[in-house]
């Protein structure tokens, strides 16, 4: 049997400049079209979305900084895949990825409402591209059509793509391939990386042994998404106290 | 009673014979290949086998069904004197056009098949999942579910049935490999 | 009965549990979605035109047809980066805004006879938004041909002859600028991060000010005053003071009592760290003299800032109209103008350019759609885009050494696009067709530089190389790159006259003239920019988060969508640059937003 990977993700929110590159590298890589005319912020589809978080300052002591926000790839308490009538998504056992299937997918849309990182989107329309703009699709990911719910996959495009040719070159055993999801290539700064948390050197497994945080981990979700950061209102900030807590802990 | 026992025995006769007889002549639309093309002339004749034209590239993708400049690089002048290569040639090669071929094989779009990993790593035959066509004189006729737009793959027991999901599955439990959904979908 | 007996049949057929199958897989196969174009992959590489940062480009193509867009690792300038509109150029072709047709002979018949009819006095001209390109070259040799030729560039801070070195850079002391975000060659920034403090003097958070070592919060307009301050602590502390502009003293003295909202230890910090914190530089957004003067007391000139020798050019071209400044041309002389838009700068207010044309000018502007000089001109034109069309890059602010890099089409462009430099070219009998491999001969001639070919991802001097190795290896993907130049002359620091910068800030400089309808995921669907017509207000403005207003100005009145953002100082308006933003603020000092 092959060894078992956990591809996991490590974010320096400190190297963020909130660009997009990755939100659009992420797009033409997944052949998401560009926004219905009724789309707005919570009817979009952003795979990964890059939130303006800050200190709760006002000008000028305010410091703000970019979070980028994908699926966090829960480990096997998922939250989605608990609620999923369809079982449109599952964990893969073999590298951890959460998948997300919008063949299985009836639209009831409970994974939305279950995911704490609200990484999960929904087809309200079906694509459509500007007269043209379809010759321009990416062949290895599949465009969904209007009532299914889609998320990150870690780029399985990519990975299918590395599996074919570690295949053709002869490659004897199908080992954890390695590949580089779009949003890790896109990134200027070099702030996303992608590797595998089995492999001790890899840059998520080095973060997670040294201090990186993830978002709500008191929830218990066991993401693999690790963030790191100097900035101790960030990382506050990724357990979310609930709004008014400062002033509660003013009074104990 | 016994009419309504006859006319109870008469739909029944009507409708199997409607289900069982018609219904898959109705079900799928046929069309014909562009070309009369003969496997057997290739392979017995021209001494070619499968992967002289359905190959392997180097990023590790498969061609499939060869483009115009695969045929051209041998038909550029007839080889033959058969009318179906001078229709060809006349039709394809001179204009430079693509033919239509209508891939048996086709599965929906987000379906992701490696021939990499079952040729070169299963080391699976082509006939395992495409039948006899390498040794027909003439291609098997295009026939498509007009409903759920699956082709009728491959020849089974004499029967040309589409390969669905259900076929591959089966092969993989039994070869004892891992399948989430993502090892095969799009 | 019948029924009865039909219906216990059907069951009995595969027919019915057929068609419930199907039914379902009919969801596989939506005739509602489109499939995607397979093939044969071909990775090709080119050189991306959107800005002047030129960045090496690996394309992945089914086809002729580019379907995903990536930087080249390793390359020396750009060092794998691509920014967010170059990854969605591959759209642009089909853009629905983008221009399909116009009438070129009709154009062409108007131009040159207007320039027949030209009596003394009325000159001709051509408007190149972005100078140093080879069909540049093109435009002032055209223009030396014509009777009354001009060639107008827009008012540039950094010239070809002189270039930012952020690799010498210890201190980076910016006004404004938003150097880490698309500033220069994004990639080479990025690379040269770690090497120096930034100091960011902006009235807004930026994504620059976020990132700073240190931002300092202006108070809006007394950018000026802060920077005269800076340079009384460097005075005081025996900086070199020769070459200062006119006056300077003077308004040195007279900005001590201005309330900059920086405490005067925090200036005499700042000036500490550029005086003693190794090679510093100092960069300005609004071009200000008396801030970029910093640069002399602090001795950036030859350090960080240094002089570039121009890419060679074939000696006979050498009989060319000089580079003028459009703001130099006397008001109304102008009987013809012909504006390239095509490789997208800055843009320039239209009411600067308005009131240099003669009464019944002809005014003709080549560009990608409507939105830009389209809207104020007698005809436009359409022209191949990004990734169609056939151009040099001039080099970046940053980039130390002068070079040369071809955007080589990828795709075809569509019948009916017009070369802007073919015609200009024609008016002057000049042919634009080959120029581009006679500036490539003129470099290989030279024997100067190197190129870098992105292939392979090796660099070989252009010394040991044949005309047409160099001119095969720019087309198939490679940036040439001159040879440091120890001996090249200090530059110059262009002093002039400005207008006080506008209340309303800028977001974004030099946005391409159309982005990809993918970038709504980056507008619209995340607000983490702000689009089009987008204004961000502090929330103490008293309009809500969405609301739509007008923002007027000595110009006009524009309507906008407001998003409240407490990086935004109060009484400041930002706004995301375009070309309807930049006609309403251009010259005016004041903007004000009103609810609807």
């Amino acid at each position: 049997m092959t060894k078992a990977a956990r591809y996991g993700m490590s974010i320096d929110v400190d190297r963020c400049n909130g660009c997009g590159a990755c939100m659009v590298a992420c797009a033409v890589e997944n052949n998401i079209p560009p926004a219905h005319a009724g789309a707005n912020d919570r009817k979009g589809i952003t795979w990964i979305r890059v939130y303006k978080v800050d200190n709760g300052k006002e000008y000028p002591e305010k410091r703000s900084a970019f979070v980028p926000v994908l699926c966090q790839h829960c480990g096997n308490e998922a939250p989605c895949v608990h609620v999923c009538p369809q079982q449109a998504v599952d964990v893969d056992p073999a590298t951890g990825i959460v998948e997300q299937m919008a063949e299985r997918c009836l639209g009831c849309r409970y994974c939305m409402a279950a995911c704490p990182y609200h990484a999960r989107y929904f087809n309200w329309w079906d694509p459509a591209w500007p007269a043209g703009m379809e010759q321009t699709l990416n062949p290895d990911v599949a465009p969904r059509m209007r009532g299914v719910v889609e998320k990150c996959n870690l780029c399985h495009g990519r990975r299918h793509a590395a599996r074919e040719q570690a295949a053709a070159a002869g490659v004897p055993k199908a080992e954890p391939v390695e590949y580089v999801p779009a949003c890790v290539e896109a990134c200027p700064t070099g702030a996303i990386q992608f590797g595998d948390l089995n492999a001790p050197q890899s840059a998520p497994a080095l973060a997670a042994s040294s201090g990186a945080f993830r978002l709500l981990e008191k929830l218990g979700t066991d993401p693999k998404i690790y963030y790191q950061s100097k900035k101790p209102w960030v990382r506050e900030m990724a357990n979310a106290p609930r709004p008014g807590a400062r002033k509660e802990q003013q009074h104990g | 009673m016994i009419r309504g026992r006859v006319l109870f025995v008469a739909g029944m006769a009507v409708t199997l014979a409607a289900g069982w007889a018609a219904f898959p002549r109705a079900i799928y639309r046929r069309s014909a290949q562009p070309v009369n093309f003969s496997h057997k002339v290739h392979t017995e004749k021209a001494g070619q086998s499968c992967e002289d034209c359905h190959s392997f590239r180097e990023d590790g993708s498969f061609t499939g069904i060869p483009s115009l400049d695969k045929c051209a690089s041998c038909h550029a002048a007839p080889m033959g004197t058969t009318a179906v290569e001078k229709e060809f040639i006349d039709k394809y090669v001179t204009p430079q056009r693509e033919p239509e071929w209508r891939s048996y094989a086709e599965q929906p779009e987000n379906v992701w098949f490696p021939h990499a990993i079952h040729v070169k790593r299963a080391r699976m035959k082509c006939e395992a999942c495409h039948g006899n066509q390498g040794t027909t004189d003439t291609p098997r006729v295009f026939e498509r579910d007009r409903i759920g737009g699956y082709p009728r793959t491959t020849v089974h027991a004499g029967m040309p049935i589409p390969l669905g999901m259900n076929d591959c599955v089966e092969c993989h439990r039994a070869q004892g490999l891992n399948h989430s959904c993502l090892d095969c979908h799009k | 009965m019948l029924a009865g007996g039909s219906a216990m049949g059907a069951l009995l057929t595969p027919a019915p549990w057929r068609l419930i199958k199907d039914a379902s897989l009919l969801s596989e196969t939506w005739p509602g979605v489109p499939r995607p174009k397979t093939g044969t992959v071909a990775t090709r590489f080119t050189n991306c035109s959107l800005c002047t940062a030129g960045c090496a480009v690996r394309a992945r193509c089914i086809g002729k047809q580019p379907v995903q867009l990536a930087g080249v690792a390793g390359h020396p300038l750009s060092h794998g980066a691509l920014c967010a509109y170059g990854i969605a150029g591959h759209h642009l072709p089909y853009h629905p805004d983008r221009l399909k047709s116009g009438a070129a002979e009709e154009a062409m018949a108007a131009v040159s006879g207007t320039i027949a009819k030209c009596v003394a006095g009325e000159r001709v001209a051509v408007l190149d938004l972005r100078p140093g390109r080879t069909h540049s070259w093109t435009y002032r040799r055209a223009m030396n041909a014509v009777r009354n030729g001009l060639y107008l560039t827009p008012e540039r801070q950094w010239r070809s002859d002189s270039a930012v070195d952020l690799g010498a850079a210890k201190v980076v002391l910016s006004f404004g600028t938003p150097l880490l975000d698309s500033w220069g060659t994004p990639g080479n920034v990025i690379a040269a991060r770690e090497n120096f403090r930034l100091i960011q003097a902006e009235a807004v958070e930026s994504r620059t000010a976020s990132m700073a070592d240190l931002w300092l919060p202006v108070r809006p307009g007394s950018e000026n005053a802060l920077a005269l301050r800076i340079a009384n602590r460097l005075l005081d502390s025996g900086a070199n003071s020769k070459d200062l502009p006119a006056g300077f003293r003077e308004r040195v003295q007279m900005a001590e009592s201005v309330d900059t909202g920086i405490a005067d230890e925090q200036i005499r910090a700042v000036a500490g760290h550029l005086s003693s914190g190794g090679p510093a530089l100092v960069l300005a957004a609004s071009g200000s003299p008396d801030i970029l003067a910093l640069n002399l007391l602090i001795g950036a000139k030859g350090r960080t800032i240094v002089g570039r020798r121009e890419t060679p050019v074939p000696e006979q071209w050498k009989n060319a109209a000089p580079e003028t400044e459009l703001s130099t041309v006397p008001d109304g002389s102008l009987r013809v103008l012909l504006i390239d838009e095509s490789a997208p700068g800055e843009y320039v207010p239209w009411s600067s350019i308005e009131r240099k044309l003669a009464p019944a000018a002809v005014v003709v502007a080549f560009a990608w759609s409507r939105d830009g000089y389209g809207r104020h001109a007698s005809c436009v034109l359409p022209t191949a885009v990004y990734p169609e069309s056939l151009d040099d890059v001039p080099a970046a602010v940053d980039s130390v050494t002068a070079a040369f890099r071809l955007s080589t089409p990828l795709m075809e462009a569509r019948a009916g696009v017009v070369n802007p430099a073919e015609f200009v070219g024609k008016l002057g009998g000049v042919d634009a067709a080959g120029a581009l491999r006679e500036r490539a001969d003129a470099i290989a001639k030279s024997g100067r530089g190197s190129v870098f070919t992105y292939a392979d991802g090796k660099s070989a001097p252009v010394k040991q190389m044949k005309s047409d190795d160099f001119w095969k290896a720019l087309n198939e993907g490679a940036c040439w790159m001159d040879d440091r130049d120890a001996k090249a002359p200090l530059p110059a620091l262009h002093f002039r006259e400005r207008a006080a910068s506008p209340v309303a800030i800028a977001e974004e400089r030099g946005a391409a003239a159309l982005v990809s309808p993918l970038m709504s995921k980056v507008y619209e669907e995340s607000r983490l920019r702000l689009g089009k017509r987008g204004v961000a207000l502090h929330p103490s403005s008293g309009l809500a988060d969405g609301a739509r207003a007008m923002l007027e100005t000595d110009c006009g009145r524009m309507e906008v969508n407001v998003t409240l953002d407490s990086s935004v100082p109060p009484n400041v308006v930002q706004a995301a640059a375009g070309s309807e933003l930049s006609d309403l603020c251009g010259p005016s000092a004041w903007a004000k937003v009103v609810r609807i």
